[in-house]
């Protein structure tokens, strides 16, 4: 406790300090959008702002929809760091347009990544199962909870965008016909418990999830391959259409995730933009990160005390050697 | 300088200490699960059986009879042809708004849920009734199964049990089964100190003085409870299909993430009507058990 009493003393010092020398930067407003991953970066980009260009910022709860539209119509927040742009394109592309909003860079470098998984030591075992085929061909691997006949194929939860593109991907390879039946896991949680149950136990699993996410860092999984390739117009024109009804098979393409500043905040401060530019993550890096979130139960501020501390390659590339040192005094400080 | 401190905050543990508590019950837990997660699996089979056989059994029979079955066993509990038609008419208004897939599904887990219920709870109650020991114990751990947020439980019984009926089962009867508990406990508390003397004198054994007298005379009690379990059964459906029960619970929960209002209107008005019936049908048999009581 005295330790808590203690560093927040020092945090009330620091930031009265970078009160009154925040000059050109000023006052900040980063969203922080409800999943681990945003959580994460909204923080990491605090902490960096705050103490690496001595910016005043403060964090904005805030899902991805009324983010995006404040930042277009209000101007506020300032920084939208992991924005998964495919899931408002033409408004965004609407505000680019008008000189509302800005693309600053890109947060994941990969993209956010969607695909059917396998449990990695299912794919040990035989490495068929990697592939669509390879499943087919061993349906009764995957043993269905409530029938013995059937297969079980956890699908997106009910209400989810991703159910459409799910069930007509089920569609398009045929699954039924192998004898899956496409389970609806009735929410978010339901479907990484599955996950978590199967593997803890390492039984048979297959179904849709995503990526960058705590659950694919904790969980080794590997990527079926559709063997078709990512056809993006197909896609978009029917995969991800509920009335489309000659669905073929295409992987999942990535899905943008991108940082948007607004166009006021852009001009404003030109060295944050340069940061925010460079400023990207591997999947895999990502995950791991969430995974160890995830283990040890740690909030924003305590990851990125991790991060800055274990991951100095990453982020110092970031930034300039003399940013860098700011930021590495005022970690060994906390 | 923190002598003082805890006069202005509160004493509190250190967030490493804090980490280390909430790790450790975690990987408790998950250990429990990868242990016993089987077996305790393989005891449940037999009603996972049970639930697959009496939902199919309410999906593949025609809707005629299912609707005889049941406006049979409206009139049979309570003698009145008014509540007989508007089971009938509502069960194939569901079935005309394309619900009834749904509606039977959701019908089978909540009646089989509300067996189960009634069977724990019963001799539950009779034992608190008996032991005021027994009650002092029992009744905290009720308050705790009503208050406690579902997904809180739900989610360890899905590391467990995996998804589907089984956790859901057990999320809606650690919620439903507090009433029939409660009230069987109480209707034999109420039930007259001189008429069990009575029965004491004409020679009654405790088991005779049970059946005979308490329980009887209790009923109306007894039935009150069960309807308080079978509405709270329903209210919990939405929450079961959370974990991937299937049911009426579905589409509602589609039509929040979607915002189709109509579809959410229509399968929450699916889940009233069932409630309805059952409440009217369940208390209208406890009216008619308490009017022989007088008759007599």
């Amino acid at each position: 406790m005295r330790k808590i009493f203690a560093t927040s003393l020092l945090l009330a010092s620091t930031s009265l300090s970078t009160f009154a020398n925040a000059s050109e930067c000023g006052s900040v407003t980063i969203a922080d959008m409800n999943w681990n991953s945003a959580t994460l970066i909204a923080n990491i980009d605090r902490f960096i702002l705050e103490h690496g260009f001595d910016c005043d910022a403060e964090l904005v709860p805030g899902d991805t929809m009324p983010t995006g539209t404040a930042m277009i119509e209000k101007g506020q927040p300032d920084i939208a760091p992991e924005f998964w742009s495919n899931s408002m394109k033409s408004a965004l592309d609407q505000g680019v347009k008008d000189g509302r909003i800005r693309y600053a860079g890109v947060t994941l470098s990969d993209g956010g990544e969607e695909g059917f998984w396998v449990p990695a030591y299912m794919v040990e075992k035989d490495p068929s199962l990697a592939t669509i085929a390879g499943i087919k061909a061993n349906a009764k691997l995957f043993e269905h909870p409530e029938d013995p006949s059937k297969s079980a194929f956890m699908g997106c939860p009910a209400g989810w965008n991703c159910q459409i593109s799910t069930s007509q991907l089920f569609e398009a390879m045929d699954l039924a016909a192998s004898g899956f039946d496409l389970i609806d896991p009735g929410s978010g949680a339901g479907l990484s418990g599955s996950i978590a149950k199967a593997y803890e136990r390492e039984e048979a699993w297959l179904g849709y999830y995503w990526a960058p996410t705590a659950v694919l860092g904790k969980y080794k999984m590997v990527k079926v391959d559709f063997g078709s390739g990512i056809d993006e117009k197909h896609f978009k024109e029917c995969i991800t259409q509920n009335d489309c009804l000659t669905p073929k098979a295409t992987m999942y393409p990535p899905s943008a995730v991108d940082s948007v500043v607004t166009e006021e905040f852009a001009a404003r401060a030109p060295e944050v933009m340069a940061y925010l530019s460079a400023r990207s993550f591997k999947n895999a890096q990502m995950n791991e990160l969430l995974a160890w979130m995830e283990d040890q139960q740690a909030d924003g501020e305590y990851s990125v005390e991790h991060f800055i501390n274990n991951y100095e390659d990453t982020w110092s590339a970031w930034v300039d050697s003399a940013t860098a040192k700011k930021i590495k005094k005022a970690v060994s400080e906390l | 300088m923190s002598d003082s401190s805890w006069l202005s905050d509160i004493p509190q543990l250190d967030r490493h200490q804090l980490l280390d508590i909430r790790k450790t019950l975690d990987g408790a837990y998950r250990s429990f699960s990868r242990e016993y997660g089987d077996s305790i699996e393989a005891f449940f089979d037999p009603l996972l059986t049970f639930l697959i056989w009496f939902e199919k059994l309410l999906l593949s029979s025609p809707w005629w009879l299912v609707i005889a079955v049941l406006a049979v066993f409206a009139y049979v509990a309570s003698r009145s042809w008014k509540l007989t038609l508007g089971v009938v008419v509502a069960f194939f208004l569901i079935g005309f708004f394309g619900m009834w897939d749904n509606t039977m599904r959701t019908m089978s887990i909540i009646l089989v849920s509300t067996l189960l219920a009634v069977i724990i709870g019963i001799p539950i109650g009779i034992a608190m009734a008996r032991s005021d020991r027994v009650q002092s114990t029992v009744t905290p751990v009720l308050d705790i199964m009503q208050t406690m947020p579902a997904f809180v439980y739900l989610i360890p019984v899905v590391m467990l049990l995996g998804i589907g009926k089984i956790p859901g089962v057990i999320a809606v009867i650690i919620y439903a089964v507090p009433p029939v508990i409660r009230l069987t406990n109480l209707g034999i508390r109420l039930v007259d100190k001189e008429v069990l003397e009575a029965a004491t004198a004409y020679g009654a054994s405790p088991m005779q003085r049970l059946f005979g007298v308490q329980l009887p005379l209790a009923m109306p009690n007894i039935m009150a409870g069960i309807n308080q379990t079978i509405m709270m059964a329903l209210a919990m459906v939405v929450i079961a299909s959370m974990i991937g029960v299937k049911g009426l619970g579905q589409p509602v929960l589609k039509s929040i993430t979607n915002q189709y209002f109509t579809l959410g209107l229509m399968n929450g008005l699916a889940i009233v009507a069932l409630a309805i019936i059952f409440d009217r049908i369940s208390q209208s048999y406890a009216k008619r058990t308490l009017q022989n009581f007088g008759g007599h």
